[in-house]
Parts: C-alpha cells; structure tokens; sequence
C-alpha cells in the first residue's frame, strides 16, 4: 500500500517541490495550506508522516502539532518540521512538543527524502510495464 | 530552567537536525547591539576581527564610491560612529539574510549567487516583482526584495525544476513569496536567539513600478545586491533596534 504524506505549508511552491521530491516513490502526497486544513485532512487521511511548515496565516505550525498530539487518534503520526525558522526557542518548543524531525530553509529535496525515510517506508515506485 | 541547560539541549538538538549556525562574529554583534548600553569600542572590536563585515560596513559608509580607492572614511571605528549603533545591527541582519539567500540558490536552483556592490547591477526599470516583509517586536522594520520579472520568472523555474513557459504568475508570485520567506524566517532566528524578540508578519508580493522605501522614524536602511547568471536580486532591509 502506498505511503501517505501530508504536505502542510502556506507556499505552494514548498507543497511542489515535496511532491516532488516523494515522485519515484509508493508515495502519496496529499497537500493543505495551513494547520486547520491540515487538522482536517490528518483526521481524514490518517498519514504517515506530515511535513509541516511553521509561519502559515489561520492556524500555524505549532499550534497544529500541539492539536495533534493531543489527540490520541493523531499523536503517533510522526511529523517532520520544514521551516526556515531554526532559532533556539522555536526549536526547542517544537522538540518538547514531539516533533520527530526538523528540517531548515533551503533544503534539497534528498535530504528531505533521506529524513522521510527514517521515519516510514519509502519504497520505489513500480515502474509501469506496456500493455 | 535557566538559560544554561536549553542552550545545551539546542546545540544538542541542532546537531542531530543538522541545523547551520550562524557566523559567531553575528551572532556576538547581534547580542551586543541588543543591549542598549553597548559601547561603539565592543561593537568595532568584533567588526573588525571579521573581514566580511568589515568590508560590508565599509560600503555601506562609503555610499557614492565605485571602490575601496574612493573611501572617504576607512575605518570600521569612523564608519559606526558617523552611520550609529543601528548601522551595526543592519550588519548583522544583513549577513544571515544573505547566507540564507547565496545558500537558497545553491541548493535549490544549483546556481552560484554572488553579493555584489549595487552598482555593478544595471538598475532595474519600470515594473519589477517587489516582496516585502515586515517585522515587529524588539526590532522593528521591513525586508524588501526587489527583480525583474525575468529574473523572478527564472527563480521560479528553477526552484520548481520547470521550463519558464510552464509557470503562470501565481507560480512566478508564490517563489518569490517564499524566497522572501527563506530569508527573513533565518534573519529572525538570529536577532531572537540575541533577544531581539520579533514576530514576521504575512509577506506581501506582486509587479509594481513604485521604487520608493519607506525608511520608518529612528530606523537604518542597508541596500544589498546579488547576481547569479542573468539573475539579478536587490535587497533593502529597514530597522529600528530599540522600537520598544
């Protein structure tokens, strides 16, 4: 079964470049713009692993692993935090909070891969034979 | 818990996320302007111990000179005490704001992104794609980011790993937007790890033909510039580091 990924980041443009990243991958990308819609798509869903952004409009980043570790349907996704953010009070807040990993702004989309893969089950995806 | 033992557990913690420090010389600069009763003598002892910032606040005291031959003050003791304390603090978020921008290029469009005086760039004209961001907290003030539309459209292409004829202008938008997000959320990390407490607010993105910046009262203003290939960048950072 593939693997489900939750992209949350209020850029389109980092939401791209995971989906690419997890393209040769079993993967699937599912994708929200900020931590409410990602609340809703988590609860939905049930990934494996979400992605997630910090400073997003409606609901932020921390507020949204906060949520999510309070729920006990949620709080055994592991979530890998993707943020240009890397000061000392953001990072340890979020490391108490149970973050699994953190990643900062810019990143290579290999070393997300590579971060991804510690945490779920990154199989290649099967290469389509012709009829 | 004192400051002592979270200051270990972040080491800790940023070396097993791999996370970059910033430069020591920016980082002790930061702290000091972030005391008000730093003294200019601290301030340019650790300016100079650093040639990169030396040089940056050297260009930045010597507006009209096309090179170091036309420097009318040359020295980094004359440069503070003509352009203030705040000129320091501009220094030091100058400098992880230009890491995070040279570094966003190498890793994310595989170029090489050169800081370059201003005037080495031919001025952009007529609509260009302005980002701007502003800050608020102990530190106050504004980034503007600042290309042509060819330049932003090139950006975009090879952040998304696209042809530039694949891209509409929300695509061309939304990089610029999270460029600009890259390098302030870096700049930010410094000056609140230095105390220098301060929250982003939403950026704001799209063409404009307005080239004037609003320099708010009791504020500095640095202007940076960066090329790679045919991509060319402005950067302007206002700040006011005693706003409350």
């Amino acid at each position: 079964m593939a693997t489900k990924i939750l992209s949350v980041d209020d850029s389109r443009t980092i939401r791209l470049i995971v989906g690419k990243a997890f393209k040769p991958y079993d993967c699937i990308v599912l994708e929200a713009s900020n931590g409410e819609e990602g609340l809703v798509v988590a609860a939905r869903e049930k990934p494996d692993l979400i992605v997630l952004d910090v400073t997003m409009p409606v609901m932020d980043g921390v507020t949204m692993l906060t949520k999510l570790k309070e729920d006990p349907a949620l709080k055994a996704i592991p979530v890998i935090m993707l943020t240009a953010e890397s000061g000392r009070e953001n990072v340890l807040q979020i490391a108490r909070l149970g973050v699994r990993d953190y990643l900062v702004k810019p990143f290579k989309e290999d070393q997300l891969v590579e971060k991804a893969g510690r945490c779920v089950t990154l199989a290649k995806r099967p290469v389509a034979t012709p009829a | 818990m004192s400051a002592q033992p979270d200051i270990n557990q972040y080491k800790e913690l940023a070396r097993r996320y791999g996370i970059a420090a910033t430069p020591e010389s920016v980082s002790r600069l930061t702290q000091i302007v972030a005391r008000q009763d730093c003294c200019v003598d601290e301030i340019v002892r650790v300016i100079e111990k650093d040639p990169g910032l030396s040089s940056r606040l050297l260009r930045v005291a010597n507006p009209h000179a096309a090179d170091e031959s036309e420097y009318t003050v040359g020295t980094v003791d004359e440069a503070i005490m003509r352009n203030g304390i705040g000129s320091a603090l501009l220094l030091a978020m100058g400098t992880p704001l230009s890491l995070a921008l040279i570094k966003t290029f190498q890793t994310m469009l595989s170029l090489k992104l050169e800081s370059v005086d201003l005037h080495q760039l031919d001025s952009l004209s007529g609509q260009h794609m302005l980002g701007s961001i502003g800050f608020a907290g102990k530190v106050t003030g504004h980034v503007y980011l600042r290309m042509s539309s060819a330049s932003a459209k090139a950006i975009a292409a090879g952040i998304l790993g696209l042809e530039p004829g694949e891209l509409g202008p929300d695509e061309i938008r939304d990089a610029a937007g999270e460029l600009l997000n890259i390098m302030t959320g870096n700049f930010k990390s410094n000056l609140c790890d230095a105390g220098l407490d301060c929250k982003l607010q939403p950026p704001k993105v799209g063409l404009t033909d307005d080239y004037f910046t609003p320099i708010e009262p009791g504020s500095g203003l640095e202007r940076l510039a960066f090329r790679a290939d045919q991509i060319q960048i402005f950067v302007e950072v206002t700040a006011n580091p005693w706003a409350e």
